[in-house]
C-alpha cells in the first residue's frame, strides 16, 4: 500500500510569547511538528505495519520544514518530500500545492493528515486536498481500518459519532485520540538522516489552476484578558469560603 | 517546559562546529521524549520516593545508554553529546539521570576492561536496558578512602567467594548486575555479581534528603560465590579501572547538575516575571536581576566545563583533572543556583517541594561519585605534584 | 449583495442568518438560509432550498457541490458557514470548487472595499489576527458570535441541483440526546478534567454545576480519550468554544488546547491540587487543593451539601 502523510512544521504555540507591543515573537520562536500531525504520522506507520507498503511524508513550508520531515522519517516513514514555499500560504493554496506534489509523487492509496494545524487551526486543508485530488474525504477519524481495497473510519462529530466507508484511494484526517504517537529512538533518528528526502518548490508545481487570491493576515496581537490570578491555599473549608465570597462580590452568585 | 533550547544548540555549535546540526536534532528529539514521558512525573518521584523505573525504561528504549560507545550496539556519539544528553535528563528528572548515569559507568567499565564474552553477554544487555547495573564501591567504613575497603574476594578453585558490605549503593535492590570491587590476593579486583547470586542481600532503602526517586541501600555479600569468568579485566588492577571509570562518571554527574540547576533557574525566572512585589515585577528589581545574571553565568560556565572535559576525553588525552574540575564547578554551582532559586521564591520556595527538591537533588552530588574535597586533591596533585 | 448561510445545526444557522442579514442589508441585498433536501422546521428568514437526485444532508462533499451549483443561479459574494466539523468539510469542498477564500472561525465580520474581513484566534487563542479575503469569500463562524435571527420564516426559493454520486457511505453510530447549545449558550459552566479519578465522580461535578445554576463540560481527556462524557462536552481548540459568565475548571491542568476554548469566559475559577498547574495562570480565582475536599466544601458553603 502506498501511503502519504501530510504534516505541518508549526510554531510551538505553547512557547510563543508576545513582545512588548503585544505581537507574537515569531523571530526565533520555537517550532516543531504540529501536535496533531504526530498522530497522522503514527497512523500512517501503523497502516504500513499492518498492510505493508511504504509511507511518504510531505511537508509544505520554509526551510525549517526539514526538521519535521526528519522527525517523521525517524518515526518510521520511508521517504520525505519537502514542498518549499518562501512565504506562508493559506489553506486553499497549501492544499493546491500539496495536491500537485502528491500527484507527481503518487499515486497513493491513502493520504493521511491531521484534523488541523496546532498553531493556526483551520481544519480546511483535508477536505480541500480531497477535492483537488478528486478523492473521497473521511474526516476527523478516531479509528481507521483498512480492509483490502476498502477503508472504514469512525468519526466523532459535535453531537454524534458516525462511521464512513469508501473504496481506496481516499484522503483521511485523524483526530488526536486515534493513537498515541511513538517517539523515535536515537538510532532511528541517526538512520533517518540517510533516508531519501526530495525537494520541490511551489513555483515548479504551479499550473493555470493555481488559486489566484489568498487570505491575507493583517495585524496579529495578543489576546489580552488580564486575569486576577488570586490563588487561595489552605484548608478546604477556608478556601471554599473565600472563593464563594469572591464570586459574590463579582455578582455571580 | 522545553528542555532543549537555543543555549544547547549554541553550545553544540561552539564545541562541535559544523557537525552540530545532527547532534542538535538528536538531542531535541530526546528532549521531546523527556518532556512527554519523564518530566511530568518528576515531582511525583520526589514525593513518593521512588517510581522511576518506567521513566528509566523509556530512556533505555530511546537508546540513551548506547550513545557514547562505538561497538556492540553503541551509537558512536561523542562523549560531550552524551553528557549534554545527561544534562537534559537531569533537567527532566535528576534521580532518573543519576540512576542511568551510574548504570552506564558500569557499562563503560565492562566495555573497556571486560572480556569479549562479558561484552557480548553483559555489556549489550546493559546498554539495551535488558539488565540494570549497580556500582558497588563505597563501604560503611571507607567512603572517600576507597583503598581502605574491607570487602574480600578469596579464590577457591574456579570461583571467588566475596564477603563484605557496600553502602550508599544506587540502584541497589533493583539491579540485575552489581559491579563489586573487593580486596584480593593480588590487590583489588572487580567482579560482576549477579543480583540473584546466593549470599548477596540488599538492605532496606536508605531515606535521603534528595534524589528520592532513585533507590539507595546497602549491599551485603556473605560468602557470595562468583564464577572466575565474572572477574573484570585482570586480578589486582581494579583501582586503575575504577579511577578511569569514575573520571567519565564525574563529567556525567556534573552535567546532571547543570540540568538540575537549569530546571530550578527556569522556574525562578518564570516566577520572577509573574510575581509582583510593591507594585513592581520581581524581575524588574535590581537584586533579582543581579541574581539572575549570577545564576545564568554559573550554569553556562558549568556546562562549558563539562563539555571541555568531554572534548579532552574524546581526544584520548588524560582528562582526570578536568573531569574533577568540571564536577567541582557544576555541582557546587548547582547547589548555589538552586539555593538562589529558593531565595527568589521566598516562603514559597522553602515550602514548595517542587522548588526545593532541585536543591535537595543537587546537594548529593558534591558528596557522591567523588566528594568535592577528594576532587580538589586530584586537581592539586596535577598542579603541584604529590599524591591525590 | 446577497449572502448565503449554511449550517447543519439549526441554532447556528439562525445566528449565521443574523450575521448574513447585517452584511447584506448595507448593500440592499438579502441573506438566505440554505436548506438541504427539505426546509427545517423553525427556519427563519428567507430560505434557499436545494434539492438533488441524491440526499445531500450528512454528506459534506455533496453539500459543497450543491451550494456551488446554487451559486450559479443565486449570485452570492459571501457564504457564511457554521464552524463545525461538517461546516469545515463543506467550506473546504466549496472553496476548491468555486475558487473562494475561506476565513475560518472569524468574529466581527465586515465587508469593506470589496473584501470580507474579520478577526480570529491563532496560536491556540493566545493571539488575535485580522484576516481578510477578496470577494467572493467564505467565512466559517463559530456558534455564539451573533444573536439568533428572530424574524419569522420568509419565502422559500427552490433550486434543483445536480451533484455527483456519493463517494462515502455513512452510518450513524451514536446520536447524542443533548445538544451542544447548552454549553455554548451557558452562563455558568463547571468543567471536569483528568483530576477526576472515576467516571462516577462526575456526580459531584454535576452537583456543583447544579448549585451554581450551570451545566457541566469537560476537557478533552474526559470527553474523547476516556469517553466519560460525549464529544459534545469537549471544550477547547478542537471542541467547543465557550463564553460563560463563570467558568469553573475542576481538576483541569490547563493544557493550551483547553484554554483556547475558554478565553472568552468573564470569570475563570480553577480548582487543582497542583499549584504549578498552568490553569492558575489563566484564572481569576484559584483554589489549591484536592477537588474531593474542595468541591464538597463548596457545596456546604453554598448550602447544598
Amino acid at each position: 500500500m502506498n501511503i502519504a502523510v501530510c504534516v505541518k512544521h508549526a510554531v510551538d504555540e505553547g512557547e510563543l510569547r508576545a513582545d512588548t507591543s503585544g505581537r507574537p515573537q515569531l523571530q526565533g520562536a520555537l517550532s516543531k511538528m504540529g501536535s496533531f500531525d504526530r498522530n497522522a504520522v503514527e497512523e500512517a506507520i501503523r497502516l504500513k505495519e499492518s498492510n505493508g507498503g511504504s509511507v511518504t511524508v510531505v511537508c509544505l513550508g520554509g526551510a525549517d520544514s526539514k526538521k519535521t520531515l526528519k522527525e517523521a522519517l525517524a518515526m518510521g516513514c520511508d521517504k520525505a518530500l519537502a514542498v518549499a514555499s518562501a512565504r506562508a500560504l493559506d489553506a486553499l493554496a497549501t492544499s493546491y500545492y500539496l495536491s500537485r506534489a502528491l500527484k507527481k509523487a503518487g499515486p497513493f492509496d491513502v493520504v493521511l493528515l491531521a484534523e488541523g494545524a496546532s498553531d493556526t487551526y483551520h481544519g480546511l486543508v483535508g477536505p480541500m486536498l480531497a477535492r483537488w485530488l478528486g478523492l473521497p474525504f473521511l474526516g476527523f477519524a478516531r479509528k481507521v481500518e483498512v480492509n483490502g481495497s476498502k477503508v472504514r473510519t469512525e468519526a466523532a462529530l459535535e453531537d454524534r459519532a458516525e462511521s464512513y466507508e469508501t473504496v481506496l484511494p481516499a484522503v483521511i484526517s485523524v483526530v488526536s485520540e486515534v493513537n498515541t504517537p511513538r517517539y523515535p529512538t536515537l538510532l532511528q533518528i541517526m538512520q533517518a538522516a540517510k533516508k531519501p528526502m526530495e525537494e520541490v518548490t511551489v513555483e515548479s508545481l504551479t499550473d493555470e489552476g493555481a488559486p489566484k487570491f489568498g487570505v491575507t493576515v493583517g495585524d496579529v496581537v495578543v489576546q489580552s484578558v488580564d486575569r486576577k490570578k488570586l490563588v487561595f491555599e489552605g484548608p478546604a473549608e477556608e478556601t471554599s469560603r473565600k472563593l464563594i465570597d469572591a464570586l459574590r462580590k463579582e455578582g455571580l452568585l | 517546559m522545553k528542555l532543549f533550547q537555543t543555549e544547547h544548540r549554541r553550545a553544540l555549535r561552539a564545541f562541535y562546529g559544523e557537525g552540530h546540526a545532527a547532534f542538535s536534532t538528536l538531542l531535541e528529539s530526546l528532549a521531546g521524549t523527556l518532556e512527554a514521558e519523564v518530566a511530568p512525573s518528576s515531582a511525583r518521584f520526589d514525593a513518593d520516593s521512588g517510581g522511576i523505573s518506567s521513566a528509566r525504561r523509556r530512556l533505555f528504549e530511546a537508546g540513551l545508554c548506547r550513545m557514547p560507545f562505538d561497538s556492540h550496539g553503541g551509537l558512536s556519539l561523542p562523549f560531550g553529546v552524551y553528557s549534554l544528553a545527561m544534562e537534559l535528563v537531569g533537567a527532566a528528572d535528576a534521580p532518573t539521570a543519576m540512576s542511568l548515569g551510574i548504570h552506564n559507568t558500569v557499562a563503560d567499565g565492562v566495555f573497556r576492561y571486560g572480556s569479549e564474552s562479558q561484552k557480548k553477554e553483559v555489556f549489550e544487555d546493559l546498554v539495551s536496558g535488558k539488565r540494570l547495573a549497580s556500582f558497588s564501591l563505597t563501604e560503611p567504613s571507607s567512603g572517600s578512602d576507597a583503598r581502605a575497603m574491607s570487602t574480600t574476594a578469596t579464590k577457591t578453585g574456579s570461583s571467588y567467594r566475596i564477603t563484605g558490605t557496600k553502602t550508599f549503593i544506587t540502584n541497589a535492590g533493583e539491579a540485575d548486575v552489581y559491579f563489586v570491587v573487593a580486596r584480593s590476593e593480588k590487590g583489588h579486583s572487580a567482579f560482576l555479581v549477579d543480583g540473584s547470586a546466593p549470599g548477596l542481600s540488599v538492605g532496606a532503602d536508605i531515606p535521603k534528603l534528595g534524589m528520592r526517586g532513585s533507590r539507595t541501600a546497602e549491599v551485603r555479600m556473605d560468602g557470595c560465590s562468583v564464577p572466575a569468568e565474572n572477574l573484570v579485566g585482570e586480578d589486582g588492577r581494579a583501582f586503575e579501572y575504577v579511577k578511569s571509570m569514575l573520571s567519565g562518571s564525574r563529567i556525567v554527574m556534573g552535567s546532571i547538575c547543570v540540568g538540575i540547576a537549569l530546571a530550578a533557574y527556569r522556574k525562578a525566572l518564570h516566577y520572577a516575571t509573574e510575581r509582583k512585589l510593591f507594585e513592581k515585577k520581581l524581575s524588574d528589581m535590581q537584586m533579582t536581576r543581579e541574581r539572575v545574571a549570577d545564576m545564568r553565568a554559573g550554569i553556562n560556565s558549568s556546562r562549558s566545563m563539562c563539555l571541555y572535559a568531554s572534548r579532552i576525553k574524546e581526544t584520548g588525552e588524560d582528562y582526570g583533572s578536568e573531569a574533577a574540575q568540571a564536577k567541582i564547578i557544576a555541582t557546587e554551582t548547582a547547589s548555589r543556583v538552586c539555593d538562589q532559586a529558593i531565595q527568589l521564591f521566598g516562603g514559597y520556595g522553602y515550602t514548595n517541594a517542587d522548588v526545593h527538591r532541585h536543591w535537595r537533588d543537587a546537594r548529593l552530588l558534591t558528596i557522591g561519585e567523588g566528594a568535592s574535597e577528594v576532587l580538589r586533591l586530584i586537581v592539586a596533585s596535577m598542579e603541584l605534584g604529590g599524591a591525590a | 449583495m446577497d449572502v448565503l448561510v449554511f449550517s447543519e445545526n439549526p441554532h447556528l444557522a439562525a445566528e449565521l442568518l443574523s450575521a448574513g442579514a447585517g452584511l447584506a442589508a448595507a448593500s440592499g441585498g438579502r441573506a438566505y438560509s440554505v436548506e438541504a433536501d427539505s426546509v427545517r422546521q423553525g427556519t427563519h428568514g428567507n430560505a434557499l432550498l436545494l434539492r438533488s437526485e441524491v440526499p445531500l444532508l450528512g454528506d459534506p462533499a455533496l453539500l459543497a457541490e450543491a451550494i456551488s451549483a446554487a451559486r450559479k443561479t443565486k449570485v452570492a459574494p459571501v457564504v457564511l458557514i457554521g464552524s463545525t466539523k461538517t461546516g469545515r468539510m463543506v467550506a473546504g469542498g466549496l472553496a476548491v470548487l468555486d475558487q473562494l477564500c475561506v476565513l475560518s472561525d472569524v468574529r466581527d465580520l465586515r465587508v469593506d472595499g470589496g473584501r470580507l474581513t474579520g478577526t480570529r484566534g491563532v496560536y491556540a487563542g493566545k493571539f488575535n489576527a485580522l484576516v481578510g479575503g477578496p470577494l467572493p469569500s467564505i467565512a466559517l463562524i463559530p456558534q455564539g458570535s451573533y444573536e439568533p435571527f428572530s424574524e419569522p420564516s420568509g419565502p422559500v426559493e427552490e433550486v434543483r441541483v445536480t451533484t455527483g454520486p456519493p463517494k462515502v457511505s455513512r452510518e450513524e453510530l451514536r446520536s447524542s440526546a443533548k445538544s451542544s447549545l447548552d454549553l455554548r449558550g451557558a452562563k455558568v459552566i463547571v468543567a471536569a478534567g483528568r483530576g477526576l479519578k472515576a467516571k462516577e465522580d462526575l456526580a459531584i461535578v454535576q452537583r456543583l454545576a447544579d448549585a451554581l445554576g450551570g451545566v457541566i463540560g469537560a476537557s478533552r481527556p474526559l470527553s474523547s480519550d476516556l469517553g466519560w462524557l460525549g464529544e459534545e462536552y469537549h471544550i477547547g481548540l478542537t471542541g467547543v468554544y465557550v463564553h460563560p459568565d463563570l467558568y469553573v475548571a475542576v481538576g483541569i491542568s490547563g493544557q493550551i488546547q483547553h484554554v483556547a476554548g475558554i478565553r472568552d469566559s468573564k470569570v475563570i475559577v480553577a480548582i487543582n491540587r497542583d499549584k504549578q498547574a498552568p490553569i492558575f495562570q489563566v484564572s481569576d480565582y484559584g483554589v489549591v487543593g484536592d477537588l474531593y475536599e474542595v468541591v464538597p466544601a463548596l457545596l456546604r458553603a453554598l448550602g447544598r451539601p
